[in-house]
């Protein structure tokens, strides 16, 4: 005979969710033998007496709960010592065909390690026996800081995250802290010093410089060192009017502000692909090509000169551009930007002709290639053919980053910006 | 007095027969047998075959007979054997029950009880282990109550037959052999949650069956976890619920039923409806997955669990 | 009562109506009664071991699904509920395959095409649907095959069944309704069910029904043939009722002594559907008690592989299972599944 081994037979859940049972009768004793399935036990549960049969076949080696206990599913109840699994009928041998996994030839190391991990009983053993899990990119766990309940949106919580700020320390008007609050407050904790009182006696005045104006000019101190240049030209923009007149009345186009500042800007994307130099930063050992355009649109707004940019302006069609700038635009005018809004620009574009001017030689925003200024569009004369006809005329002037292109290179650049207006049909071939 | 779940609606329902002769049981093997789970055990020689029936095997009829009944001025309290099979009845239910004090402009009353086993976890077969309250708590006219321990299923099922309305009385069959304390006072009414456990943390609800998981999740949290026992689906009871968001800000919801439309997205629109200014963090939900139950063998991994609870926890202090 | 009950075998062994088959028949009856008893008792037994969550013994209804099950032709079309181990067995399917549902492993645990036999019905009735739909197929399709729906006593209660026979006598659906009276719905006795015998309800529908006596085996196996051959040629359905006994419990997590006489069962003890045959064959076929023999070993071999099995089955993955929901999966439960798995 093979090694013995002793199997043990815990307390199954015999009835859907089960938790325990009374142990009524013992129907073996020790030292008896029994094949499978004989019966080895009464127990009493919630809901009736169960006759228990053993999964084992071998002798009674030790009965471990008594009649009369209480137990709980899982609890071991009897030990049975035995050749192992698979002694099947009344002689107790195995047929000679079957070759069951768990053969009593194996002996005792085998059958034991097969059975290790595995629980013996289905279902009920109690929350003690179910494995425990873990996740995957486990999460901290920490007690929040204690802090006044203080009221404010989640995106307002966000803000002030993001800038540093404890939201229990901004000061506000009303029961909930909102995003003014939090930027007053940081303009305020920006002020390096107090504003200086004017001078006694005299009658000028002077102002604090704070929020946009204190940034605008910071942008224009540091474009200072950055050597640039600006060229020019002038463009007969008639056929750029027509597209536009054409489009307003397109219903693909229905709700959005098409004007030949759209146009502009789409024949900016265009013609920065056609020049990579004039979409490039100057990193001092290397020039990094920005690998989408970032579209600067300088915006007039209440507070100041905000330059808010479009990210991915090179990937969005005509209507998606526009609608893009018109978000940005009304969104600054309402004084609503939000700081990540006005970062990632590569290339800007700006529109003094709104003002009722031809064009100026803007100054590159830091850290951007190029800045494309548009004139107003007026009627001029201008010569088709031979003759001297009223034509739709702009001007259009580029400052670029001299360290990373030159002149022909704007040139080209602008050319292309200018050939565009000229003949927007020529998109088709940029 | 120390008694099971199960034991506890016994006693109950024993309670409201002995106050109120019109008060009748009908179900599946309530009588002779006292029900699968014994929880109408002696009822039937106590209060005879007339007042405890065992009916035809048709849960359409159970709950359509108990209309009748009604309209007569019987106060029925019907069973339907588990969860997966009140599907048959579903049309009486939000057909009829549901809507016959609206259909009739008040004249009609049904004053109807549908006691119904629920959730998973005891290793049955399909259709054995469903969670189908979301499906009544959408449905105008029901009311829908959960209770979560002995105590509380001993009042409300007495509550919930005296009540005018109907009552889906939803018993958490995972918790019938769990036992505890009856207190001798009602507590609290039927329409009503409960802080179950008091902290500062985290706010986490929960009903039926999830009550104990989240109490265990809170043993072992090192945050502090208040605990709020919702008790009743419908109507939600959100005040208590509300002021602990106030002072967390932070919100975990967890029941076994799927994550599309359970209660868990109702009480995630409600929070963040009345209490948008105090979320330090979305209402988080830990819930069964948007699957049907799974075979038994895997359902531990399908329900909420105490790590997946912690981990929801963990998950609101990251935003 | 109205309706006469088929017998041919009595329960002591002697022929009371003439038959056609053959030694070898008897003896396939006897084989395949003994094996689906031994399934029964041996799923039951593991139950109590603690590897089946559930069981549903069949024991005493073995004649009925036994006698059902071989007269089916193999394109026939099975619509079980969750007790007809023994017409699986007839149909081929590996009686371990029963376990994985019973176990937890698994909802069901065949393909249903492989063997003309659909996933078990716990969901009491709703199989008869199924079945008078896919009948309503075959007569689309001009088939000439049939399909059976098992069902209890109980079921006979059900919406759904009532709504099976209306449709079924409509559209003359090619559907033999078996239904095992097995005297009991868990605890309720079959008089809540119905004032009068089951088979009689057909004619209220405008259909046939036939009463049978469900412990033999061979009446059993006639009456079946004859409602499957006249679904097959367009003569509609046929109710079926097989008057046998639950000699076990409801499932194992029942306990009829809460709510039957035990006499009651100890008389129909002798009505038991292997015993009777078992005394026609010691009578009539002189090899017998051999051929028993063997049968008996191969019963324990059977025990022994539903053991070895039942063991054996393999949990399934829950974010597999995830598959399993839609055909196309969407992208909530992508995002769902990623969740499962990332936990271990």
């Amino acid at each position: 005979m093979a090694t013995d081994t002793l199997q043990e037979f815990r307390l199954p859940d015999v009835g859907e969710g089960l938790t325990e049972a009374e142990i009524v009768a013992w129907r073996v004793a020790v030292g008896d033998e029994i094949a499978v399935n004989d019966v080895l036990v009464d127990i009493e549960t919630a809901k009736s007496i169960v006759e228990l049969p053993s999964p084992y076949a071998g002798r009674v080696a030790e009965l471990l709960v008594a009649e009369g206990d209480t137990v709980a599913v899982g609890t071991p109840i009897v030990r049975i010592s035995g050749p192992g699994e698979s002694a099947s009928g009344p002689t107790g041998e195995v047929a000679a065909d079957e070759a069951p996994v768990d053969s009593p030839l194996d002996g005792e190391a085998s059958v034991d390690s097969a059975r290790a991990d595995r629980p013996q009983v289905l279902v009920g053993y109690g929350p003690s026996q179910r494995r425990r899990r873990s996740r995957s990119g486990r999460r901290e766990h920490h007690r929040p800081a204690r802090s006044v309940r203080v009221l404010a949106k989640p995106p307002v919580r966000k803000l002030a995250k993001d800038l540093g700020i404890d939201l229990a320390t901004v000061p506000c008007d009303g029961p909930v802290v909102t995003r003014d609050d939090v930027l007053r407050h940081r303009s305020r904790l920006m002020q390096a010093e107090p504003a200086p009182a004017s001078a006694a006696g005299s009658s000028a005045t002077s102002v604090p410089v704070t929020g946009v104006r204190r940034a605008t000019a910071e942008a224009m101190i540091a474009s200072s060192s950055i050597p640039q240049a600006t060229e020019w030209v002038t463009v007969d923009v008639t056929r750029t009017v027509e597209l536009v007149e054409r489009l307003r009345a397109d219903r693909r186009f229905e709700g959005v502000k098409v004007t030949p500042t759209l146009v502009a800007a789409r024949a900016v994307c265009l013609a920065l692909r056609r020049t990579p130099d004039l979409h490039a930063k100057w990193r001092e050992t290397t020039i990094e090509h920005p690998e989408s355009v970032g579209l600067g649109i300088a915006t007039a707004t209440p507070r100041g000169l905000v330059v808010p940019v479009v990210r991915d302006a090179d990937r969005l069609d005509l209507r998606g551009l526009g609608e893009a700038i018109a978000d940005l635009v009304s969104t600054a005018r309402a004084g609503r930007i939000q700081p990540e809004q006005l970062s990632g620009g590569t290339f800007s574009l700006t529109n003094v002709g709104v003002f009722g001017v031809d064009g100026g030689a803007p100054i590159l925003p830091p850290d951007q290639s190029g800045i494309l200024s548009l004139g107003q569009v007026a009627k001029r004369p201008w010569v088709v053919g031979d003759e001297v006809v009223a034509r739709w005329v702009t001007t259009l002037a580029v400052t670029f980053d001299h360290r990373v292109a030159d002149g022909e290179q704007a040139s080209h650049f602008l050319a292309d910006v200018a050939a565009i207006l000229e003949d927007p049909a020529l998109a088709v071939a940029f | 007095m120390e008694l099971s779940f199960a034991k506890a609606v016994n006693a109950g329902l024993r309670a409201a027969m002995e106050d109120d002769p019109k008060v009748v049981l009908l179900g599946e093997d309530i009588g002779r047998l006292g029900g699968v789970f014994r929880v109408t055990d002696g009822l039937q020689k106590d209060f005879g075959e007339q007042r405890v029936m065992d009916t035809p095997l048709a849960e359409s009829a159970i709950v359509g007979a108990s209309v009748g009944l009604a309209y007569r001025g019987f106060r029925p309290v019907v069973e339907i054997q588990f969860d997966g099979f009140v599907y048959p009845a579903y049309d009486q239910i939000v057909n009829q029950v549901a809507r016959l004090r609206f259909r009739s402009e008040g004249t009609v009353t049904m004053p109807i009880v549908v006691r119904i086993p629920y959730g998973g976890g005891i290793g049955a077969v399909e259709h054995h282990s469903e969670s189908p309250e979301a499906q009544f708590v959408m449905t105008p006219g029901l009311t829908v109550v959960a209770p979560s321990n002995p105590h509380d299923a001993f009042w409300m099922i007495r509550q919930a037959i005296a009540s005018d309305d109907p009552v889906i009385f939803l018993e958490p069959k995972q918790r019938y052999w769990d036992t505890g304390e009856i207190g001798d006072e009602a507590g609290i009414d039927l329409h009503r949650s409960r802080v179950a456990r008091e902290g500062d943390d985290v706010t986490v609800l929960a009903y039926g069956p999830t009550v104990k998981t989240c109490l265990e999740a809170a043993d072992e949290a090192e945050e502090s976890l208040e605990v709020i026992d919702l008790r009743t689906l419908s109507p939600l009871d959100l005040d208590p619920v509300l002021d602990s968001v106030r002072s967390t800000g932070r919100v975990v919801v967890v029941h076994e039923a799927s994550r599309t439309l359970g209660i868990g997205a109702e009480l995630a629109a409600r929070i963040t409806q009345e209490c948008f200014y105090s979320l330090e963090a979305p209402v988080q939900r830990v819930t069964g997955y948007d699957t049907p139950y799974p075979p038994c063998r895997v359902e531990h991994d399908h329900l909420p669990s105490v790590e997946r609870v912690l981990d929801a926890v963990a998950a609101t202090g990251e935003f | 009562m109205g309706l006469p009950i088929s017998r041919t075998l009595a329960p002591d062994g002697e022929l009371v109506s003439a038959h056609d088959f053959t030694v070898e028949d008897l003896r396939g009856f006897h084989r395949d009664m003994v094996l689906a008893r031994r399934i029964d008792t041996e799923a039951y037994a593991l139950q109590r071991h603690g590897e089946l969550g559930l069981w549903a013994p069949l024991l005493g209804q073995e004649a009925a699904q036994i006698g059902s099950g071989r007269a089916l032709d193999p394109d026939d079309f099975v619509f079980p509920s969750y007790r007809e181990h023994g017409v699986a067995w007839c149909r081929g399917i590996d009686p371990a395959k029963l376990l994985g549902l019973f176990r937890g492993t698994s909802l069901g645990g065949w393909d249903p095409a492989e063997h003309r036999y659909a996933l078990p019905a716990i969901i009491i009735g709703a199989q008869t649907l199924h079945a008078v739909g896919y009948g309503i197929g075959l007569t689309l399709e001009g088939r000439e095959s049939a399909a059976i729906a098992y069902f209890g006593d109980g079921a006979t209660s059900q919406g759904d069944t009532n709504e099976a026979f209306v449709w079924a006598a409509s559209y003359n659906a090619p559907v033999v309704f078996f239904c095992q009276n097995n005297q009991y719905a868990i605890s309720v006795p079959l008089e809540r069910q119905t004032r009068i015998p089951i088979a009689q309800r057909a004619a209220g529908f405008g259909f046939e029904g036939v009463r049978v006596d469900g412990n033999d085996v061979l009446a059993v196996h006639q009456v079946t043939s004859e409602a499957l051959r006249k679904a097959r040629e367009g003569g509609g359905p046929t109710l079926i009722e097989a008057v046998t006994y639950r000699m076990g419990a409801h499932t194992t997590s029942d306990d009829p002594t809460r709510y039957r006489d035990p006499h009651e069962a100890e008389q129909w003890a002798e009505r038991d559907p292997l015993l009777r045959l078992r005394r026609l064959l010691e009578r009539t076929d002189p090899q017998f008690e051999e051929f028993d023999a063997q049968v008996q070993a191969e019963a324990d071999r059977l025990g022994e592989h539903l053991r070895e099995s039942c063991r054996n089955l393999p949990d399934p993955d829950l974010a597999e299972l995830f598959r399993h929901v839609y055909a196309d999966v969407p992208p909530e439960l992508v995002a769902q599944r990623e969740e499962v798995r990332s936990w271990s």
